[in-house]
């Protein structure tokens, strides 16, 4: 293929999964809401358009018009800089996702990931350790004690669920035998899902997911009794959605990410039995991939409004004496696996 | 010059002006930030040698774990960017000697040697050759770098012991 | 890669070591007061990791892919490494009790420092090097700042971590240019490609700045200024181990690299540059020493002397320097050994009563002491009949035979110098008097360690001819 045709192709791949990201945030945080509502024997939004539907609109322009107020005692350019570089990596994070095969769309054969990268799942770590910096900086530069302990909680939430999180990821590898996420999803045809394979490894990847976002029950960082809003009390207006729009990308990318490595990616047991079309074989691995984000994120929401919040020297404990013996456990229980395989 | 060239000289700026920044700025948490662009830049420039593992593990460990620990250790100081950094010019003749000394020998070295020249090819990926030298080759150093670091680690709980 | 059973039995005194740090860690973390037993166990696991390297002296085995070689002079360096540690481990018991840092973690620091030597003296490759130093490095820079609540302790424990990491970028720079030059980092295939690498200024320049990265380590003039407050501020029983064990790795890597240059007969491009590392460090260490008041002080100048001295052996450039070296590096660790046992028993509760003062009327009130600490100074000065004498002679012999007098001169004259503020102490311990000194009662522990030392400074004098053949057998 010539360097144009590429080109194009990974533009459009790109803008399709951008405008797929946004709107699935923007309906992700109506749903959470709607989700909520029914925990707690609410109504929940039900205003803006029929059954509330619009409601994320409104969300948007109202954040849109709104003032936008830097703190006098803030450092401007970081502080301007942290909601940008949320968002860049939440997006860019989604690159190396697969959300299907090798399709044939007009006589050109289309890869259903914007990149396909050797190193994708590293690509991914490398990223969610940049994503720390958007929470370091807005804590910092914000000038205000409650941001800065809340991006320091933060950050050390991170540094330490990104351990458990990379042994659990070193134990599908080992299984692949590959770095690329599309190979770790060829990998778990059939039953071979390694949710099931490994399930120790899926519950700490879980677990450190959650961490990673900063989802209850691991919200410290913006503990709203203790912190106020954490490291974002000091946004407003579009600045402020930045890092809401980010949060909730990140957990899509959460949810991706425990698809891809745990739950077989786009794969659906035993589809090609079926003796189905090919263009229907991917269309229902493509729904499937959906349908199982749709689950996960309904899952995650759910969580947040059942679990009460951990102390911070309980998360702490949890994060290093826990699920870290427990990673390690499910590293051994793999070399075991392929050794008795092989 | 062809993108290559570009790209690479793109990355080179980008180190260098950050580094020199580095150097330069009086304001600590400043020298930090551009520290990591610094870090990004030879990430990158990693990357374009077709060490492609090798850049990102420099982003994962530079980026996403020492250099937030020295955020960690500025942000936590109290008024740290307020304190002028009371780096007063001391022993400048027998530094600048020096440094003029050891600048002076490298830059006769690297213009003066007949460099190999590779090939410029699309880099393969190198995380499979380079797990089997670890396991191989490698292994002894590679578990006793495990000894080194829990050492490391013993070490840093005991200076921070009650 | 194959392992053969003579492969694991050459290997099995740093395997042993090995097993040992994580068994003093699983010990630590399961017995209660552990601190109390660790200091015999550690003992007695060091003492057999010794006798391991004796008796397998002629167990010559390349490993992990030409990684590592045990057997012969290797091994003289693993006994060298695990009795001095030993030793220090019997003199640490009821010191690191005085100082107040009687935890479990000393002797695994202790431990594993002893395993990073090892590293560094089998190492056929310079990455090896690198990391055994780096192990060996990190344990030193945590027990130099052992004693937290001391702040001379966390003095010592920051410059020399500071510049400790500063000579490891020196290090590291001279091992990207060999590598640059060689396309390899083991040390057979620079051999091998000597001819024209030594014409290479790529390999000159990093052999260059490898060699100042270890001046640092082996506190060499002009890269000393760590030393004097390292040694006085870090625990006594701690600088007993890095003032020997931890110059002796430094000196067995530039050993390592430079023996088999020698051995294939090629003539040197670093005498001058170690010659006058040599000169510096002896005539600056034994004046500089004179007017210091402090002991541990004034030890940290003569250790930088001594290094002056070894480094003569180097420049020499024979067979006959490097084994006068390793000679010496033994004489030297064990003279120093006692010298810092004695006065980490002298030392108070507080960490004072180091100064010369502090000594007066020593000879009448601790009459042993004084004397083991008399018979100390008369052998790090150089005097006969002991090993100081004999470590000193070889080397100097080395020189004179390599057509450099006038080095061994340089030696003669920085040996009398120091001889002045060898026997100033004994002067001070012996004709004044003070009403201030207290009584100690020493440990057993620690007396049994000083015994071993001063035996073996005496054995060394009286019987040198035997201990350099062994060393000259192990080429």
């Amino acid at each position: 293929m010539e360097i144009l045709q590429i080109a194009v192709i990974t533009l459009v791949k790109i803008l399709i999964v951008v405008t797929l990201m946004l709107l699935t945030v923007s309906y992700l945080v109506y749903f959470e809401r709607k989700i909520s509502a029914w925990a707690q024997n609410r109504v929940g939004p039900n205003r803006v358009g029929p059954a509330g539907l619009l409601q994320p609109f409104a969300d948007v322009f109202k954040l849109l018009l709104k003032e936008d107020i830097v703190p006098f005692a803030a450092t401007k350019s970081i502080h301007t800089l942290a909601p940008m570089l949320a968002l860049f990596v939440a997006f860019t994070t989604y690159a190396v996702i697969p959300i299907g095969p090798s399709v044939e769309i007009f006589g050109y054969k289309v890869d259903l990931v914007v990149a396909d990268v050797n190193m994708g799942i590293l690509y991914i770590l490398a990223l969610t350790s940049v994503g720390v910096y958007a929470i370091t900086f807005s804590g910092w530069s914000s000038g205000s004690k409650y941001s800065l302990l809340g991006g320091v909680r933060s950050s050390a939430q991170m540094i330490s669920y990104e351990i458990s999180m990379g042994f659990s990821i070193a134990g599908v590898l080992l299984f692949a035998e590959s770095l690329r996420p599309v190979a770790i999803v060829n990998a778990q045809s059939g039953l071979m899902w390694n949710a099931f394979v490994q399930p120790i490894g899926f519950i700490t990847f879980v677990v450190a997911a959650f961490a990673e976002t900063n989802r209850l029950p691991f919200d410290l960082p913006e503990a709203e009794p203790e912190l106020v809003g954490g490291y974002h009390t000091e946004y407003s207006s579009m600045k402020f959605a930045g890092f809401f729009l980010a949060e909730y990308a990140n957990m899509i990318i959460a949810s991706a990410m425990i698809i891809t490595l745990y739950l077989g990616g786009w794969q659906v047991p035993y589809i090609e039995k079926l003796g189905l079309p090919d263009y229907a074989v991917v269309l229902i691995q493509v729904t499937a991939f959906f349908v199982k984000m749709g689950v996960l994120l309904f899952f995650i929401i759910w969580v947040r409004w059942s679990l009460p919040r951990f102390r911070y020297d309980q998360l702490m404990d949890l994060g290093w004496k826990v699920m870290f013996p427990l990673s390690l456990l499910n590293l051994i229980w793999v070399a075991i696996l392929i050794m008795i395989m092989n | 010059m062809n993108l290559y060239d570009i790209i690479f000289y793109l990355f080179a700026i980008i180190t260098i002006v950050s580094a020199t920044f580095v150097v330069f700025t009086k304001n600590i948490v400043y020298a930090a930030y551009n520290l990591l662009l610094t870090l990004f830049g030879i990430a990158g420039l990693y990357v374009l040698l077709g060490a492609d593992f090798i850049g990102i593990v420099q982003l994962i460990i530079y980026v996403g774990g020492i250099l937030i620990l020295i955020l960690f250790g500025v942000m936590l100081t109290n008024k740290i960017t307020d304190v002028p950094i009371k780096s007063g010019v001391l022993q400048v003749i027998p530094a600048s000697i020096g440094v003029g000394m050891l600048a002076g020998i490298l830059i006769l070295i690297v213009t003066n040697i007949s460099w190999r020249n590779m090939e410029l090819t699309v880099p393969e990926s190198t995380i499979g050759s380079l797990g089997m030298l670890l396991m191989n080759e490698y292994i002894l150093i590679f578990e006793l770098l495990g000894m080194l670091l829990l050492i490391a680690l013993i070490g840093a709980a005991n200076i921070a012991r009650k | 890669m194959t392992f053969t059973v003579h492969d694991l039995i050459s290997l099995s005194p740093v395997l042993l070591i090995g097993v040992g740090i994580l068994a003093t860690l699983i010990i630590e973390m399961l017995v209660k007061e552990s601190e109390k037993i660790l200091g015999w166990f550690t003992f007695v696991l060091l003492l057999s990791v010794a006798y391991l390297s004796l008796i397998l002296l002629d167990h010559t085995a390349l490993v992990f892919e030409d990684k590592f070689l045990t057997g012969g002079r290797v091994n003289i360096f693993f006994f060298l490494f695990s009795f001095g540690a030993a030793v220090v481990s019997l003199l640490s018991m009821e010191y690191i009790k005085k100082a107040g840092i009687h935890f479990g973690e000393y002797y695994i620091m202790l431990l594993s420092s002893v395993l990073g030597m090892m590293l560094i003296s089998g190492a056929t490759d310079f990455i090896m090097i690198f990391i055994g130093l780096e192990q060996m490095s990190v344990c030193f820079y945590v027990l130099a700042g052992f004693n937290r609540r001391n702040e001379r302790s966390l003095e010592a424990a920051l410059k020399y971590f500071l510049l400790g990491s500063f000579a490891t970028g020196f290090l590291v720079f001279g091992l990207g240019l060999i590598y640059g030059a060689v396309g390899s980092l083991s040390i057979t295939e620079i051999v091998i490609g000597y001819e024209t690498l030594k014409t290479s200024p790529l390999f000159l320049t990093g052999t260059l700045l490898f060699i100042i990265g270890f001046s640092f380590k082996i506190a060499a003039v002009p890269f000393h200024m760590w030393v004097p407050d390292v040694y006085q501020g870090a625990p006594t029983s701690v600088t007993a181990l890095m003032s020997t064990t931890g110059k002796a790795a430094a000196f067995s890597a530039l050993i390592i690299i430079f023996s088999p240059i020698i051995q294939a007969a090629y003539p040197s491009f670093f005498t001058p540059v170690i010659s006058v590392l040599a000169v510096l460090s002896m005539l600056y260490g034994s004046i500089v020493a004179i007017s210091q008041n402090d002991l541990k002080r004034m030890l940290a100048y003569s250790s930088i002397a001594h290094a002056g001295y070894m480094l003569i052996g180097l420049a020499a450039w024979n067979e006959k320097g490097v084994s006068g070296v390793i000679f010496y590096l033994v004489a030297y660790t064990f003279m120093n050994l006692a010298a810092f046992g004695l006065i980490s028993l002298i030392e108070k509760r507080d960490l004072r009563g180091t100064e010369f003062s502090d000594y007066k009327g020593l000879g009448f009130k601790q009459p042993v002491l004084a004397g083991l600490m008399a018979l100390t100074m008369f052998a790090l000065s150089g005097i006969p009949p002991f090993a100081g004498f004999f470590g000193k002679y070889y080397v100097f012999l080395s020189a004179i035979e390599a057509g450099m007098t006038w080095l061994a001169i340089v030696g003669v004259i920085s040996s009398v110098i120091s001889v002045y503020f060898y026997l100033r102490l004994i002067v001070v311990m012996y004709f004044d008097n003070s009403d201030e000194i207290v009584m100690v009662t020493p440990s057993t522990s620690a007396m049994l360690g000083i015994m071993i030392s001063v035996l073996l400074i005496i054995i060394m004098g009286v019987a040198p001819g035997s201990i350099i053949n062994l060393i000259n057998s192990t080429f």
